[in-house]
């Protein structure tokens, strides 16, 4: 067990240390977030609307479309110079293999979605509401869920002729729970409704989550089998 | 084998499902007798009901040997995969077209964030995926391990999704056959529904054994392809 957790531990320090030294793919998800927002504030016309009732939507759809950027991505750098082909052939199982890649991106994934809160509070006027821990807590379960099956299907369209081109396409129909869930809590929770009323929302979160790690971690293996 | 027994076996299946179907369209224009409130336009029921049945039954049937693909690793598995996604789509087409002609007049929208409708709209993108997957990769072994794997995760996810479509409120009919306390469906109205599911599960079993056969010859043919140029 302890060598199953210093594998995951290894790859994942690796990936970020990557990302820490190229900053490629937090760079490129924070400006498309910070971008974005920017474009969906002039996309509402304020005398009709109030930004802040829209505000908790937009902000998943950032956190979605900002993170397919990056989980997309997931494999390049190391399928490049067949350095993904020799982390497969080590004798690290693959489920590790995929732990050490989901957290790695969930990582960057939460970074930005943090960033994204900042932004959107900043644009949009917004206030954190009653109980920030659990907005934060909210976008780190619809994140985890999102960057498992990112992941997993990143790994599936690297090896497609279409490439990411294919991954909004294999992702986006299995987000619809994560966007109910995840934009519902963050509603309420901005609107100041008791936090009692998203317990419901956070635990289908979290299952979301668990399922598709736990699904994740099982396929993963016949994704990248050769 | 059997290549030539299943093509005869599927063959007649779907030419029974064809002659089920006449029947019920007979049934369900001149015999059955009109919903009160609904009027007409309710005899959509009897085609949009049985079209959804069999479009979970496929895609049921596709996750399932998918499933077993990945664990087996049996060609013949992989290819009833693919045959039960292809009928899947057909049948979840027509669930999704019926659907809008019926909801315009009996709801008097052709699209609403209904359960039901939605989950089946996902469906359809999720299989969408698998034949892309399928279709785009060089190896056709990779190929067919990704969309098992897509076909997997999707049958995994729509307990999730039925759940979270399920909070915008439904307009969609209640159940009115499978309830603890019996079917509620007028007597001639539940024979014609069940001739219906009947024919159209008929249909299906007939086209998936074609469909199957075929698949079974293409990859014979294959095979003599490659001795030949060997």
């Amino acid at each position: 067990m302890s060598t199953y957790l210093t594998q995951v531990r290894a790859i994942l320090w690796k990936d970020l240390l990557i990302e820490l030294r190229t900053r490629e793919r937090v760079l490129a998800m924070g400006a498309f977030a910070v971008l974005s927002a920017v474009l969906f504030d002039y996309s509402i016309d304020r005398a009709l609307v109030a930004p802040q009732d829209v505000a908790a939507g937009l902000i998943w759809m950032t956190i979605v479309f900002g993170g397919l950027l990056g989980v997309g991505r997931t494999f390049h750098l190391e399928g490049e110079d067949g350095a993904f082909r020799g982390l497969l052939m080590s004798p690290t199982p693959k489920d590790a293999v995929f732990l050490a890649k989901t957290l790695a991106n969930f990582t960057l994934l939460y970074v930005v979605s943090l960033l994204v809160l900042g932004v959107f509070m900043l644009f949009f006027d917004l206030e954190l509401g009653t109980s920030p821990a659990t907005l934060v807590l909210a976008l780190a379960l619809g994140s985890l869920g999102f960057v498992a099956l990112g992941t997993l299907f990143a790994a599936v369209s690297s090896g497609t002729r279409l490439g990411e081109t294919l991954l909004p396409i294999l992702v986006f129909p299995l987000l619809v729970p994560m966007i109910v869930y995840g934009a519902g809590a963050t509603a309420r929770l901005l609107a100041d409704r008791p936090v009692a009323e998203v317990a419901g929302h956070l635990r289908m979160l979290g299952a979301f989550a668990l399922v598709a790690v736990a699904a994740g971690s099982v396929l993963f293996r016949f994704v990248v089998e050769d | 084998m059997q290549v030539k027994g299943m093509r005869r076996a599927g063959a007649a299946l779907a030419v029974l499902g064809l002659l089920g179907l006449m029947l019920v369209y007979w049934m369900s224009f001149f015999w059955v007798s009109t919903e009160a409130t609904q009027g007409i336009v309710q005899r959509i029921f009897y085609v949009h009901v049985p079209a959804a049945w069999t479009s979970f039954l496929a895609f049921g049937l596709c996750a399932l040997t998918s499933g077993m693909y990945l664990w087996l690793r049996d060609e013949r598995l992989d290819r009833a995969a693919l045959s039960a996604a292809e009928g899947g789509m057909v049948f979840a087409t027509i669930m999704l077209t019926t659907g809008p002609l019926w909801g315009k007049i009996a709801w008097g929208t052709y699209w609403t964030w209904e359960p039901r409708l939605t989950l089946t709209l996902l469906l359809w993108f999720i299989f969408l995926g698998y034949f892309m997957v399928r279709g785009s990769t060089e190896d056709p072994g990779k190929g067919k391990r990704f969309a098992a794997v897509v076909a997997i995760v999707g049958a995994l996810e729509i307990p999730f999704i039925h759940l979270s479509v399920i909070w915008f409120r439904s307009l969609h009919p209640q159940p009115v056959v499978v309830r603890p306390e019996g079917p509620t469906l007028p007597g001639d109205m539940f024979t014609t529904l069940m001739t219906s599911l009947g024919s159209f599960t008929v249909l299906f079993v007939g086209l998936f054994l074609l469909r199957y056969a075929l698949e079974g010859l293409r990859s014979e043919l294959d095979a003599r392809a490659r001795r030949a140029a060997a």
